[in-house]
């Protein structure tokens, strides 16, 4: 009768992983709100520093090209680890033939990156890698992939586009850790579940 | 107002009309590579600057043929050289306004030389951290202004960051005043102080009577009255009320 030292052990441990995922959870969406914020607002201040005529929608291509950004899912195998989401960045359509699985996006402190932000100049860590010559690299390439992805709205663009285009970049890795956190959550959700089941 | 004018200031209505023009040029050309609608983007175009031919953009395939089939036959012909050019039009307006003389020519030529002035800042600006070299960003400078002799532009060329470039331009009086409650490295709030700096000098033109500036002074703080209700429409939209301030400028 009772449940083993052991086992109310492992309950703990796991409801502590599900708030613990709950925490970065919220935190994650909380954001993701402020970062698309602060992206919406710089793109409209970069429409009213170059005009209206130059930040249009009617500038944006719609010719057929390749994704400069792709998102890759490992999917769960069954009972075991959730799907894992990774993000691609700024795969030049040259390289995509030459590195297939592209630029990969770790899990990275996004917390401690937001004060970032918060400068127009400073741009986010792209890459880990055990290299350090080829971040150098990979910076310069995914620096490169933007201006030409901004190209679109001319050849000088003002600041605050860049920075409104590093802060829906941000976003975009922030949804891949929420699909990531999500995703964690709900196992440790389970797991609790499944433990409150065993004890009755 | 154009078609009661007489010359001269006909032509000044005209030449005011062709900053439209080389807007709307630019994009119907850039719309067309990226194979937008042409109607879309003629009903995106300044009704300012609209001519007969400006449907025919959409035709060309290259630079060669745009001026060929298009823009030869248009007050903009001058302006193209290997791509149109602000600052072609800026220097012609302002030998223009020179001819004319008197207080037109002394009111226009300060709007004109602070105008070629705030286009190189934001050149400069806008440039750092791109591939343009230093060469290819002089080019791109008006060759008239109080930065264009003797060492504003030389100076401006080599700028590698926000703070070299105010560095530069402060070295000139007449912009001391924009630079001196900005901060190190502030970026945000140049803008609001250059069309700050813009709307004084279009409001001094109001000072003067019997000379043409004041049409010229009237468009662009007409402009700048739209811009602040785009601004405006902009934070109440995203719900930043309290940033309204940061770009909304005050005329009169």
């Amino acid at each position: 009768m009772g449940v083993s030292d052991s086992g109310v052990e492992s309950a703990d441990e796991n409801v502590l992983d599900f708030l613990d995922s709950m925490d970065r959870y919220l935190v994650l969406v909380d954001s993701l709100s402020s970062i698309l914020r602060q992206g919406w607002f710089d793109l409209a201040s970069a429409r009213h520093s170059m005009g209206s005529s130059r930040v249009s929608s009617a500038l944006f291509d719609l010719k057929i090209h390749n994704a400069s950004t792709t998102l890759q899912v490992q999917q769960a195998d069954p009972g075991k680890v959730s799907p894992r989401f990774e993000l691609c960045k700024w795969v030049s359509s040259e390289n995509l033939h030459k590195s297939s699985e592209g630029k990969k996006f770790k899990k990275n402190e996004l917390l401690q990156q937001e004060d970032s932000l918060q400068s127009d100049h400073k741009e986010p860590k792209d890459n880990i890698s055990e290299d350090d010559g080829s971040v150098i690299n990979d910076n310069n390439q995914a620096q490169k992939e933007r201006l030409k992805s901004l190209s679109m709205f001319g050849a000088l663009v003002a600041p605050k586009l860049r920075s409104s285009q590093l802060s829906f970049e941000k976003a975009l890795e922030t949804l891949v850790e929420i699909a990531n956190t999500r995703a964690s959550l709900l196992q440790a959700y389970d797991q609790v579940q499944e433990n409150m089941k065993k004890t009755g | 107002m154009l078609t009661q004018a007489t010359e001269p200031l006909s032509t000044f209505f005209e030449y005011i009309t062709y900053e439209h023009m080389i807007d709307n040029v630019v994009l119907i050309v850039t719309g067309t590579l990226h194979e937008r609608d042409v109607q879309e983007l003629l009903e995106k175009c300044h009704p300012l600057g609209m001519f007969d031919s400006i449907a025919s953009l959409a035709v060309a395939q290259n630079m060669r043929e745009l001026y060929r089939l298009v823009l030869v036959d248009t007050p903009l012909a001058p302006y193209f050289s290997e791509c149109i050019t602000t600052e072609a039009y800026l220097e012609d307006v302002y030998r223009f306004c020179q001819k004319l003389g008197g207080a037109t020519s002394e009111i226009m030529s300060d709007i004109l030389v602070f105008e070629a002035d705030r286009r190189a800042a934001n050149i400069t600006i806008n440039s750092i951290g791109t591939e343009l070299t230093r060469d290819d960003r002089k080019k791109l400078y008006s060759n008239f202004g109080l930065l264009y002799l003797p060492y504003g532009h030389e100076e401006l060329a080599v700028c590698e960051d926000i703070d070299q470039v105010r560095g530069a331009m402060e070295k000139y009086p007449a912009y001391q005043s924009i630079f001196s409650w900005l901060s190190y490295g502030e970026t945000q709030l140049l803008d609001k102080a250059f069309y700050e700096e813009e709307v004084k000098r279009l409001c001094l033109a109001f000072e003067q009577q019997f000379h043409y500036g004041v049409f010229f002074a009237y468009m662009r703080l007409r402009e700048q009255e739209i811009r602040n209700l785009m601004w405006i429409s902009e934070c109440v939209a995203q719900n930043q009320k309290s940033r309204v301030q940061d770009s909304v400028v005050f005329i009169f």
